[in-house]
């Protein structure tokens, strides 16, 4: 039998724990962790209100912790981003061949649609879908994304050049030739791989996987498309936390904060381990493995909760 | 006035109202915010809409970032005669 919350404890330091190796995990793997977060509690029988102030200021929490491991493990790539986007401010313009500076505004044009989406109706489609049967049909939706991305991918504009420029030059699988890679998208692109991740507000759809697979549609490896989708979820997933950090420190907070300590230390250990494999597993794999996982876990768990 | 000046000054200017509706937005609450605001409410109320002012400033953001490259040194270049 699995521990249930104690009448006195909002949330176990158990659940702490699992919910918080699940948030980092999940959150860079394309499977969805809003998704997960909705339905693994009702599969386990854990009686946790997830609209309940509390649970929102522990979830800060291990956004937070996500966040800070994203930034940290790509900080060499963002302090030469942050560097090019102070040069392109400065001169007035992006100098040709500044593949930081590029690569910056790719970004923030990438995170303004989101980031307004997000902002204008995270709320209303939380209260809408985060129920687990949505979030179960939504992951089996994430799956069939991710199976459609892999199939678009070999018509994908620039995909075959792309491949040749990263064959014929070794130097160029760096992360400094991959930002050059990520900087000879358009500003269409950019908006358009941006605003998929708004799909992630429906729980069951994947940032990761949206992004990753959006990357793939405008003829990104899959190692760039990876690693433009951590670039491009590093500052919504931190701002979204830093927005919501005052339910942490204020009233909602309280009973809860020892337990999202805990549940931040294990989201960002699991977020560490989690990002190091994929970057690895992106070099030579594809989505389809996911693709499979989610359309197989969210048939499974439609038919658990429907039937 | 050429065309990329005129739309310069336009987002200039959008960019700056949008950031004074974001402060708006951000401090004072939603009855005491004008009434043709969308969020705006008749009854007494000490709810701020922060997310519509963070929205609203970021936006003006975009605007002001996109008039200071509109006007950069390689946009006056090719205006010249």
């Amino acid at each position: 039998m699995l521990p249930v919350a104690a009448a006195d404890q909002l949330i176990t330091y158990f659940q702490a724990v699992v919910i918080g190796l699940l948030q980092g995990v999940t959150e860079l793997f394309p499977i969805s962790s809003l998704g997960h977060a909705v339905i693994l509690p009702k599969l386990l029988g854990w009686d946790l209100n997830q609209d309940k102030p509390y649970f929102l200021a522990f979830l800060v929490a291990t956004h937070l912790a996500t966040a800070t491991v994203l930034f940290i493990f790509f900080l060499p790539e963002w302090t030469r981003i942050l560097r090019g986007l102070g040069r392109s401010l400065r001169d007035r313009q992006i100098a040709p061949g500044d593949a930081d500076a590029r690569l910056a505004w790719l970004l923030v044009v990438g995170t303004i649609p989101a980031g307004l989406i997000g902002l204008l109706f995270e709320h209303k489609l939380r209260s809408l879908f985060a129920n687990p049967t949505a979030a179960a049909a939504f992951l089996a939706v994430n799956g069939l994304i991710l199976f459609a991305a892999e199939y678009l991918r070999r018509r994908a504009p620039g995909a075959e050049e792309r491949a040749r420029e990263l064959e014929r030059a070794p130097e160029s699988s760096t992360s400094a030739g991959s930002e050059k890679r990520l900087a000879t998208l358009g500003y269409r692109e950019a908006v358009g791989v941006g605003t998929a991740q708004a799909a992630a507000l429906f729980p069951g759809i994947s940032r990761a996987g949206v992004t990753i697979g959006g990357g793939l549609f405008v003829g990104l490896t899959h190692e760039d498309a990876a690693r433009y989708a951590f670039l491009l979820a590093t500052p919504i997933i931190g701002a979204a936390a830093l927005l919501k950090l005052p339910d942490l420190i204020g009233q909602n907070g309280d009973g809860v904060r020892g337990q999202a300590l805990v549940g931040a230390l294990c989201a960002g250990a699991a977020a560490w381990a989690s990002i190091k494999f994929l970057m690895r597993y992106f070099e030579t794999n594809t989505l389809t493995p996911f693709a499979v996982y989610c359309l197989c876990a969210g048939v499974g768990a439609l038919l658990v909760f429907v039937f | 006035m050429n065309n990329d000046r005129l739309f310069a000054t336009l987002a200039a200017v959008l960019g700056l109202v949008l950031v004074a509706v974001g402060v708006v937005y951000i401090a004072l609450n939603e009855h005491d915010i004008p009434s043709f605001f969308p969020g705006h409410v008749s009854h007494p109320s000490s709810h701020h809409h922060v997310k519509h002012g963070i929205a609203a400033i970021l936006l003006g953001l975009a605007c002001l970032a996109f008039a200071w490259f509109r006007t950069g040194p390689r946009e006056r270049a090719t205006a010249r005669p």
